[in-house]
This record gives structure tokens, C-alpha cells and sequence, in this order.
């Protein structure tokens, strides 16, 4: 019996030991080849094409644009799979670990930098030189990384926050929804009178502030190498400690400490809130969840750096069809299909032709139409505030220690300093 | 004439072997393999020696979670060992209707964990059930931060898992209760021992092997602890993470694409030696019982 044991145990060393801990290594195809076939070869057999959360509310739109590009070529077949929007990164993990990503596949730039260091993706650009022309510098950008050479995917489409205002609420409270808050201290003050006035039952402030609330005060999140965080300074502090105070003097519910964005969202669909931040798309989905809420909100940009949302396609390097991979992906974010896409949601396209298109600088008059107008003209200054490399483990403990500092448990330095010195870890692995 | 091949029990035996070696002893031995290295779910990893032990003692969360989980255990063990076992003296009585509490105790067990949780978590929020109950009968003034204050949110999470936990070893003290014999309770009533007495000398000891295997698994399970804890918290773990169990902390170090294989490996082992610990205890006082 000892023996039995004794060989289990070494088949399974063993095992572990040829297959470098029972992961992969990742496909180590020349990028130069694979940009060059995908140039090169001829637009025909089959590709994959995987999306996000896109059906079924836009499985018409998806349709269309797959079948315009068979038309366009004969001959090639397209394998659509849209995968639903819990769990979406864990699948992508686990199909680039298994070597089964699909030849054009959605990832965002925080997706697709893990996969890139990993050498899984094809540099675009190399495949595709007009790239940069054609599309905005920002969607570029949020693909091109620091310490990596490249650009790892094509932007599609953007989006960025606005603030909405519960004009109801602003001015039962003696608030003036035409001028809203447009600064972090203005915004306090009216978030005191808001408090004194309904007896501390409705909030304007209901959020904790972020990485971008940071950035706006000033703030530099990481360094230029993206080796370290460097959000640990005295301005850091100073906008903490005001949140402190805010929240000590009761501006805020108290569950803003465990809630994550979310909470704020739902607090002003649910009416409890005056203010919150979301896409160019939010009153259109509260005209779902609270319909009477709907036509009393007031947007407004957003009050310091919008930030910048960018969705892409990506291909692996280990595509089999690289000119059929190129060329859908080109077609699925070209400045018509995005076009399209715009004018049945409110998101943007990231094709510098669409820029000119009134549909996005006109409002058609409904509060819907302003946000839309409002988020398209953020767009020009929107940056991308948070660090591709934070990721989920960095914003949990992100959280954690700015929830501390404004609970009053901890200091702002010191929450910032653990915040910083735990994420170094983490960053550094 | 029949032939004793040696391979027959091996070939019996075979898929049962294969399966414990593909889904419990292979995991085993990996995690104690990943436990040295730095590996990442996007593959490699590089042996690290003893770095990630030494970050355990280094990690001023584990330190926090590690006690979350043993205050856990310590105020969920004694109640559902003790509370089910009178509950289940209660719904043996053969009276009418009684079938209808005995499942009414049962039903919060079937209810998903994160169900149960999400609906606790509106209960006990700032605008909940609980809070707008305290102030209208003015027993609060403010809200009391059930989720947000360290020891409240802790607390609740042992409140739900108790509430949660009560039917289920209930059902299994009922059995145990079938077991032990009438006449000894008869007898002894015929001697003059009261109930309390009867209980101490005759249900007791009856249901002590039961009591014990309860213990361990409420040890186990407590030590675990992750659901509850998680969702009250929204995933946070309260401000500054303080209310993070071990299992949120595996969860919070392994997943994504930086998951830290190498150091959640790490923590998985130290959970499981300290989960030996309580084990051994009632492996003991079971012998010694015996």
C-alpha cells in the first residue's frame, strides 16, 4: 500500500513539474507573421467574433453587421458568440489560458494589457498601419501600453460620466437645479443645505470618492513607468479629510463606507439621492427602473476630468484566419457600423469620421437628448483617469482603505499609504 | 473452479482511485506546489522558496481575517450546537401541526446562502426593516450601522448564519433523538427523575456522538465562512477590509488576470492547518467520550 501511495505521490510531482504548475505558457507566435498574413492573405474561410452582453437587446444590429460583411466577402463565415455580462473576465481568462480565444474577441483595455504582457495578442497597428488615422487618439491609446510595443485592439465605442440631478429634490431643498454644483466645495455646501433642509432623509452627496476623484484633485495615480502607485500625497489627504468631514457631519449615508459605485446609482433611481454619475445612456434605462424619476432629471457635465470608457475588439496572435481576424474586426468598428450602433444606444464611436455626425451634437430637446449632447462634448477632454493596471484585487483594497480614512478609524495619509504600499504588492506580484 | 485474479478489487476500486487523484489529491498537491512559486493564471510562475509564507506573518489583513474567522467560530459553534438540539426537543413532540414548524425551521436552509444574505443586507441596511423599527419606537436615534461598523457587520453575518443554520442540525438531532431508547426515559420517570434530569443523564448522553460530529462541522464550516460575510459587505469587507474572512481574502488574492496563485496557495494551506486544529480537539473528546 505504501508503495501505491508513494508512486501517486511522484506521478503527481511529476506532473506538476511538466506542466510548470499546471499552466500554460501562452502562444509565442511571431507578431511580424501574423500582422503580415493578416495583410497579406485573402478575406475568406471561417472567423469567430465574440462580444459582450450584446443580445438579446442588439442581436438585430450584430446581425446586420455580420451579414453586410459576408456580403462584402464571399466566402468567409463568421461565428458569432456573445457571452453574458457576469463572469465575462473569468471567461476570457480561462479561454486564453485553454488557447481558445475566439479570432476577434471584445476587450477592454484592462482585459487586454494582462493578455498582451502575456505576448497573446496581435499588435494591430503592425497589421493595420492606417489605424491611428482613422480612429480617435484616446481609443488608441487605451490600447497601446506602457513597457509593451504595440496597439492591442480596435477602439469601438466610448462612452463617459455625466452628472444627473434630481431637479424635484434640488428644489424642494431650496437648491437651484440650473446651477448645480460645479466644484468639489460647492458641492459640499449644497450637500449640507440639502441635509439641514430634509432632515438628514435625502442626500445629495452618496458616493465615496475613487481613483478619479483623486486625478481631479490633482493628483498623480501612478508613475510614468507604471511600475509604482503614487497616490499617497498630501493633496490625496486633503481631499479624504474633506470627505471625512462631509461624511462626519452626516452629507452622506452611512453605507457609502461597504457600498461599491453602484449603491449611488440606486440610491437615486430610488429617489433617496439627488446626484449621481453614469454614462450618456441613464436616463433612458431610468425611464425604465423609475419612470415618473425620468423626466424630472437634469444633466449636467461632468464637475472636473471626465473620465474616458473605451470598448475594443482584440485578436490573438494564434488566430488561424489573420486577414479574415483583421478585416471583421475593421468592419465591426468602421465609422458606419459604429454609426449604426450610436444611433440605437447612447455610446460614441471612436472613428474620427463620425465626429461630424449632428446626431451626437444635436439634442433633440428631451433631457435624454441633452445628457447625450453633454457626454459627446465631454468626450474632447474625457481622459482615461484609471490605470489600466489596477485591477480588481488594487480596487477592493483601494476601497477598503479610503472607506477607513473616512470613517474617521484611520488617517487619510495612513489609509493612503496602505492603500499604496498593499497595491505595490500586488502590482509587483 | 474459480480464479482469484490479484486485479479484480484494483479494477473495482479504479474509477473511485482515479477520481480522488484527478479531484482531491492533484489539487492537493498542486496548491502545496503553487504555494513556493509567484505563479499567475496566465501562466509560469517561478519558484519563490519561502516568500510566501513569510508574507502571511507579514499581512496585517490575514491578521484581521484570521481573527474574524476564529470569533466566528467560537459564537456560531456553541449556538448551533446548543439551539438546534432544543429546537429539536421542541418539534419532537407528537402534538398537532407540529409537522408545520418543524418545516418552517427547515425552510431557511434550502434558500441560497447569497439569497438569504442579499435579503438580510436590505434588512439590517441604514433605510432597513430593522433600522426604521429602532426608530420608531425611538430605541435608536440614528441608524445603527449593522453593515458598516466592524463588530456589527461581523455579528450579523453570525446572526444569519445561525438563523440559517438552526433547521438544518436540527434534522440531523431529530434522528439523533429517535435513537435513544423510550424505556430509559420511562424508567428513569418511574424512578422520579424529572426533565431537566432526564435530559442531562439520558437525552444528552444519547445524542453526545451527534453533538460532536455538529461541532466539527460547524468548525469547519465557520472557518470557511465566505458567502455571508461577502455579501453584506458588497464584496468590501467592510471598511478597510476588516470584516474580510481567510476565504474572502484566497478569493480577493486569486482571482483575475493578476490572480496571485502563489500567495492565495499560501493562504489555502494555512487555512486548512488551522482548520485541523478544531478537528483533532473533537477527534480527541470523541475518544475520550468513548
Amino acid at each position: 500500500m505504501r508503495r501505491i501511495w508513494a508512486a501517486l505521490t511522484t506521478t503527481a510531482f511529476t506532473a506538476a513539474a511538466l506542466t510548470g504548475c499546471g499552466l500554460g505558457s501562452g502562444d509565442t507566435k511571431n507578431s511580424d507573421s501574423v500582422a503580415s498574413a493578416a495583410a497579406t492573405g485573402e478575406v475568406k474561410g471561417k472567423v469567430s467574433l465574440q462580444t459582450w452582453a450584446l443580445k438579446p437587446k442588439f442581436t438585430d444590429y450584430m446581425q446586420g453587421v455580420i451579414d453586410g460583411f459576408k456580403k462584402k466577402y464571399p466566402g468567409v463565415e463568421v461565428e458569432w458568440l456573445d457571452q453574458p455580462g457576469e463572469g465575462y473576465s473569468d471567461k476570457v481568462l480561462s479561454q486564453a489560458a485553454a488557447g481558445t480565444l475566439p479570432d476577434v474577441v471584445n476587450l477592454p483595455p484592462d482585459f487586454a494589457l494582462p493578455l498582451a504582457r502575456k505576448d497573446l495578442l496581435l499588435d494591430v497597428a503592425k497589421a493595420d498601419p492606417k489605424l491611428a488615422e482613422e480612429y480617435v487618439a484616446g481609443g488608441v491609446d487605451a490600447y497601446r501600453f506602457v513597457g509593451q510595443q504595440g496597439t492591442f485592439g480596435y477602439p469601438w465605442y466610448l462612452n463617459t460620466d455625466v452628472n444627473y440631478w434630481n431637479s424635484e429634490l434640488l428644489t424642494k431643498y431650496g437648491l437651484d437645479p440650473k446651477k448645480p454644483p460645479t466644484s468639489l466645495d460647492e458641492l459640499i455646501a449644497q450637500a449640507r443645505v440639502m441635509k439641514e433642509k430634509s432632515g438628514g432623509q435625502t442626500y445629495l452627496m452618496s458616493r465615496k470618492p475613487g481613483i478619479g476623484d483623486l486625478y481631479n484633485a490633482g493628483v498623480k495615480i501612478m508613475s510614468d513607468d507604471g511600475r509604482t502607485f503614487t497616490f499617497n500625497t498630501p493633496e490625496a489627504a486633503a481631499l479624504l479629510d474633506k470627505y471625512r468631514d462631509a461624511f462626519k457631519d452626516g452629507l452622506l449615508p452611512k453605507d457609502v463606507l461597504t457600498n461599491t459605485y453602484a449603491g449611488n446609482s440606486k440610491l437615486f433611481n430610488a429617489g433617496t439621492a439627488a446626484w449621481t454619475t453614469a454614462g450618456a445612456n441613464h436616463i433612458t434605462s431610468l425611464a425604465v427602473d423609475n419612470p415618473t424619476l425620468a423626466p424630472k432629471v437634469v444633466p449636467s457635465p461632468a464637475l472636473d476630468t471626465p473620465p474616458l470608457y473605451v470598448q475594443g475588439v482584440s485578436i490573438p496572435k494564434s488566430t488561424k484566419n489573420p486577414a479574415a481576424a483583421v478585416a471583421l474586426a475593421r468592419w465591426v468598428t468602421n465609422a458606419e457600423n459604429q454609426a449604426a450602433f450610436a444611433h440605437l444606444t447612447s455610446i460614441f464611436p471612436s472613428t474620427k469620421a463620425s465626429a461630424g455626425d449632428p446626431f451626437f451634437s444635436k439634442s433633440d430637446g428631451t433631457n435624454a437628448g441633452d445628457a447625450k449632447v453633454i457626454a459627446f462634448a465631454s468626450l474632447a477632454k474625457a481622459k482615461l483617469i484609471q490605470p489600466v493596471q489596477v485591477d480588481d484585487a488594487m480596487s477592493t483594497v483601494i476601497n477598503q482603505q479610503i472607506a477607513l480614512a473616512i470613517s474617521g478609524d484611520a488617517s487619510s495619509k495612513q489609509a493612503l499609504d496602505t492603500a499604496v504600499e498593499q497595491c505595490n504588492r500586488l502590482l509587483k506580484g | 473452479m474459480t480464479h482469484r485474479r490479484w486485479f479484480t478489487p484494483w479494477l473495482l476500486a479504479g474509477p473511485a482511485i482515479v477520481w480522488l487523484a484527478v479531484f482531491n489529491l492533484w489539487p492537493a498537491v498542486n496548491t502545496v506546489i503553487l504555494s513556493f512559486t509567484n505563479a499567475k493564471p496566465l501562466g509560469g510562475g517561478r519558484f519563490t522558496g519561502l516568500e510566501n509564507y513569510g508574507r502571511l506573518l507579514d499581512d496585517e489583513q490575514l491578521a484581521d481575517a484570521l481573527l474574524n474567522s476564529i470569533v466566528f467560530m467560537l459564537v456560531c459553534l456553541p449556538l448551533l450546537t446548543v439551539l438546534p438540539l432544543l429546537l429539536a426537543l421542541l418539534v419532537q413532540r407528537k402534538i398537532p401541526g407540529i409537522t408545520f414548524f418543524r418545516t418552517a425551521f427547515y425552510t431557511p436552509v434550502i434558500a441560497s446562502a447569497v439569497v438569504v444574505a442579499v435579503v438580510w443586507g436590505w434588512v439590517l441596511d441604514d433605510r432597513g426593516l430593522v433600522n426604521g423599527l429602532l426608530r420608531q419606537t425611538g430605541l435608536a436615534g440614528s441608524p445603527v450601522s449593522f453593515l458598516t461598523d466592524r463588530w456589527l457587520l461581523l455579528f450579523s453575518a453570525i446572526a444569519l448564519t445561525v438563523w440559517k443554520g438552526l433547521g438544518y442540525y436540527m434534522v440531523i438531532y431529530l434522528s439523533a433523538l429517535g435513537n435513544v431508547p423510550r424505556e430509559l426515559h420511562e424508567a428513569a420517570a418511574v424512578d422520579g427523575a424529572g426533565s431537566v434530569r432526564r435530559f442531562w443523564h439520558i437525552t444528552l448522553p444519547g445524542v453526545r456522538p451527534t453533538m460532536i460530529l455538529i461541532s466539527a462541522l460547524i468548525s469547519v464550516s465557520s472557518l470557511r465562512v465566505f458567502s455571508e460575510l461577502y455579501v453584506l459587505s458588497n464584496g468590501q469587507g467592510g471598511p478597510g477590509g476588516r470584516d474580510m474572512s481567510v476565504v474572502m481574502l484566497i478569493q480577493m488574492y486569486s482571482r483575475g488576470f493578476n490572480g496571485h496563485l502563489g500567495y492565495a496557495s499560501a493562504l489555502s494551506l494555512l487555512l486548512f492547518l488551522v482548520t485541523l486544529g478544531p478537528m483533532l480537539f473533537l477527534m480527541r473528546l470523541n475518544r475520550k467520550a468513548a
